[in-house]
């Protein structure tokens, strides 16, 4: 009797739990992609004016924003990066190896992963966020200008990564946390 | 909470014969756990004090008297409240994995809770020592293209504090890595049987 019913759990619930497992994955990676993929298409020329005196002609000037310019942008760029392959590597790893024996392991082993993934994900969100609202509202205590007025696209687009990112890596937090109950909730 | 009580005790009740081994390693883990969360606990604190005592004042020739204060950056603000927040959380959790020593009987329930918290906290202290980083990192070299000066070459003990900080909060992120790893690590030892 107790063998049986150790059976059916073990074949029953894991295989949602996998589902659902596999689903988050997906996500993740679907949306770090997108945020990689916006922050790196995103570059704006503008042309702005500047008057110097009235009596000289106006000039015109050419600013270019690019998200290589920030050290901040790159590291969360990069960061989405890994965090989208390592999705995409989980995601076929889990389910190859899920119909095999050893499924205790692979959970162990894949929600450390996980951690490790969510922290350079929010690591990354912060300092991107830092900077960003750096260039929304400048720092007039050391003479940081903001940037915002001029690229406006350059920072609705980036806004649109951070969020794209944002929960990306709340997916990620998802995975661990439905990770370690399902840990806890395997018969004792 | 009183229906997840419930259960517990008939279990407790039922004396199974397990009981003797777990008790052992049980108090080994969680021993090692209380270790890390003292451990969590002085980071944040070293954390906090350094970036708080980083005020700096200094006459410049062409400016006159300038002071930098943490407080001018809200990406510092929000390191300190989240490191303070991690401080809080840390001294609570050593105080709950103690009396887990103590009564060992409640032990799965707590990993369990310790993994959610910890991993939330983690988010908290990764996400702040990145957007302090960011900061911290423009402060250092400047930025051309924006016409960002870097301010590090002026007042050279507030970016030394600020380093330090990050260190050490990049070192409590570490330790909370460490700590849900052991929560799962022990909550998996307790599932083969």
């Amino acid at each position: 009797m107790d063998g049986v019913r150790s059976d059916v759990k073990v074949v029953e619930s894991p295989r949602r739990v996998r589902v659902f497992d596999a689903f988050l994955r997906l996500f993740a990676l679907a949306f770090t992609l997108v945020a990689a993929v916006v922050v790196g298409v995103s570059k704006e020329t503008e042309i702005v004016p500047i008057t110097i005196t009235p009596s000289l002609p106006t000039l015109h000037l050419q600013f270019t924003a690019k998200w290589q310019y920030m050290s901040a942008f790159v590291y969360f760029l990069v960061s989405n990066a890994i965090a989208c392959s390592y999705a995409a590597a989980s995601l076929v790893y889990s389910l190859a190896v899920s119909s095999s024996f050893n499924q205790d392991a692979v959970v162990l082993v894949l929600s450390i992963l996980d951690l490790v993934i969510m922290a350079l994900l929010f690591s990354a969100n912060g300092a991107a966020a830092a900077i960003g609202i750096i260039g929304r509202d400048g720092n007039s205590h050391v003479q940081w200008r903001k940037v915002c007025d001029m690229f406006g696209a350059f920072c609705h687009h980036f806004t649109a990564a951070l969020v794209l990112s944002l929960i990306g890596s709340s997916a990620f937090l998802l995975l661990v946390a439905f990770a370690v109950l399902g840990l806890h909730k395997k018969p004792k | 909470m009183a229906s997840t009580d419930k259960p517990t005790d008939p279990e407790y009740n039922k004396g199974a014969p397990p009981p003797p081994p777990p008790p052992s390693a049980t108090v080994n883990c969680f021993a090692f756990d209380v270790t890390l969360r003292v451990l969590l606990f002085a980071a944040a604190l070293t954390a906090v004090v350094v970036i708080v005592t980083s005020d700096q004042t200094k006459f410049t020739v062409p400016l006159g008297i300038r002071e930098v204060k943490f407080k001018h950056s809200p990406a510092f603000v929000y390191f300190v409240v989240a490191l303070s927040v991690a401080g809080l959380y840390s001294i609570i959790t050593t105080l709950a994995s103690l009396s887990v020593i103590w009564k060992p009987n409640l032990s799965t329930k707590f990993l369990l809770h310790f993994a959610f918290w910890d991993v939330l906290i983690l988010g908290l202290v990764a996400s702040a020592t990145g957007t302090a980083g960011g900061v911290a990192y423009v402060g250092l070299k400047g930025n051309k293209h924006v016409g960002w000066l870097k301010i590090c070459n002026n007042y050279d003990k507030f970016c030394q504090h600020l380093a330090g900080s990050l260190a050490v909060s990049l070192f409590a992120s570490v330790v909370l890595v460490l700590l849900v790893w052991l929560s799962v690590y022990s909550l998996h030892g307790r599932i083969p049987k």
